[in-house]
């Protein structure tokens, strides 16, 4: 499977004052690939995430998305981050718009879309993720799972080549999370490229094609789900494994 | 009191509209400013901080009676010494212009307050969907913050429609400056005030139960 790098990052480093969280991280993800990152809490996968689409600064190093320089201050980010769909722990869905509003907000504001294709392409995605019936409703009167399913949607709908999932699933009651998982599956299966942070083990083993296991800042284990979470080799992943499985 | 009214009644509701001329112009221009030294005091840049943070503090640390003397007396003396000799200001620029500042420092505290109401998330969900800071403000967080900033804006409103009447020592003629001159042409000191106090309460009454109304309106939709 070696098709296009689609994210590339090399000697990763990013400091909160004192705190190096993450401390040297390089990665490739090429086209179509879904990447699990898995890890203990505080061991930087989140940070990681959110340096992709430079929601933080990274410290040190490079990223390259599809070839554009993240950590170059020239880089258009707004236009870059057109392309980098991504799905937030507590939904982050905008409270005073309805469901479609928040669908169409950003295509019609940066221009890609009308309002009425961007419409056209809301009604697709909800639809997709089962949610057509609540366009009008507002994300008050939305269940937990049902909002990240809108926010998955509203991700889509700028049309991106790679999805960022930070903990999609860690806000949701127990019942809801199969909900949101399949949806992410579809995607994965539709050939979307995806780095996931999650603790759903289960997830990781059926749909990710790599597990990255992280640690204090490094890439401690990387391979197959297979690898990593059957036969781990790593003491800190068997460690990590042994309470959460 | 009946006399004052027949015979000064006019005058003193042409005072009062004075009075809502003056608030209204300054509330408009304090509305400008409070939006852009709020969003001053928010952005990420410390320059841009220390901005919002030094006028709000030097403002607020002036009382209103001296920021008016200073604007009226001492900005055209100042205008004049450059070289413009034929620079005026009448009471009502002053006016306004040391009301919009005063109204203003409390306004963008209101607004940078509300403004840090909104979870951080809407910004960054607003941010990775492409959007630029400006409009992510405009279109995603200014909105819900507004929800939060109405009853502290009406409350500011009702105190700057009361700070006019600070505006009475530089001569102009709102509803107190007129008063002072019914007061004494009169000489009934008592049922002049009484009725210039009553007037003042109908008015702010009035607008906070009409602003109750907006309030009510724009929470309906959540």
């Amino acid at each position: 499977m070696a098709g296009n790098v689609k994210i590339h990052v090399s000697n990763l480093v990013k400091r909160f004052g004192d705190l190096e969280v993450l401390k040297d991280i390089s990665m490739d993800v090429t086209e179509g690939e879904v990447v699990v990152l898995l890890g203990p809490s505080g061991s930087g996968k989140s940070t990681f995430l959110r340096c992709l689409n430079r929601l933080e600064t990274p410290s040190g190093g490079q990223i390259l998305i599809d070839g554009h320089d993240m950590t170059d201050k020239h880089t258009d980010l707004n236009k870059v981050r057109e392309n980098i769909g991504m799905v937030f722990q507590h939904f982050n869905l905008f409270n005073h718009l309805t469901v479609m509003q928040n669908l169409t907000l950003a295509p019609v504001e940066t221009k890609k879309a009308t309002r009425a294709e961007a419409e056209a392409t809301g009604r697709k995605y909800l639809e997709k993720v089962g949610l057509l019936d609540k366009a009008n409703a507002y994300p008050s009167q939305l269940s937990g799972g049902q909002k990240q399913r809108v926010a998955i949607a509203r991700a889509l709908c700028m049309h991106p080549d790679i999805m960022l999932f930070d903990e999609p699933t860690s806000a949701l009651d127990p019942e809801m999370v199969g909900e949101v998982l399949s949806v992410m599956q579809q995607l994965a299966r539709d050939g979307m490229t995806m780095v996931v942070v999650t603790h759903e083990i289960g997830f990781a083993r059926e749909v990710a094609s790599r597990v990255v296991f992280m640690d204090g800042g490094y890439i401690v284990e990387q391979g197959t789900p297979e690898e990593v979470i059957l036969h781990p080799k790593e003491p800190r992943t068997i460690d990590f494994l042994s309470k959460v499985l | 009191m009946l006399r004052i009214i027949q015979i000064y009644g006019t005058m003193m509701v042409a005072a009062m509209g004075q009075t809502l001329l003056l608030a209204l112009l300054s509330l408009f221009f304090a509305c400008l400013l409070g939006l852009f030294f709020g969003l001053l005091s928010t952005v990420r840049n410390r320059a841009c901080n220390i901005i919002g943070a030094v006028y709000v503090d030097a403002i607020r640390g002036w009382p209103l009676i001296v920021l008016a003397y200073f604007v009226y007396f001492g900005i055209p003396m100042l205008i004049q010494g450059l070289g413009f000799k034929s620079f005026r200001m009448d009471s009502l620029q002053a006016g306004v212009i040391a009301l919009s500042l005063n109204c203003g420092a409390y306004m963008a505290e209101i607004i940078r307050a509300g403004i840090q109401s909104v979870d951080k998330g809407q910004m960054e969900a607003a941010r990775s969907l492409g959007l630029s800071y400006g409009k992510s403000m405009f279109k995603v967080v200014l909105p819900q913050a507004i929800r939060t900033m109405i009853p502290s804006i009406i409350n500011q409103f009702i105190i700057t429609l009361k700070d006019t009447s600070i505006l009475s020592v530089i001569g102009f003629p709102e509803l107190t400056n007129t008063t002072k001159n019914v007061s004494a042409n009169v000489g009934l000191p008592m049922q002049a005030w009484l009725l210039c106090g009553l007037m003042y309460m109908v008015v702010i009454i009035i607008l906070s139960k009409a602003s109750k109304n907006i309030e009510r309106r724009i929470n309906r939709g959540r």
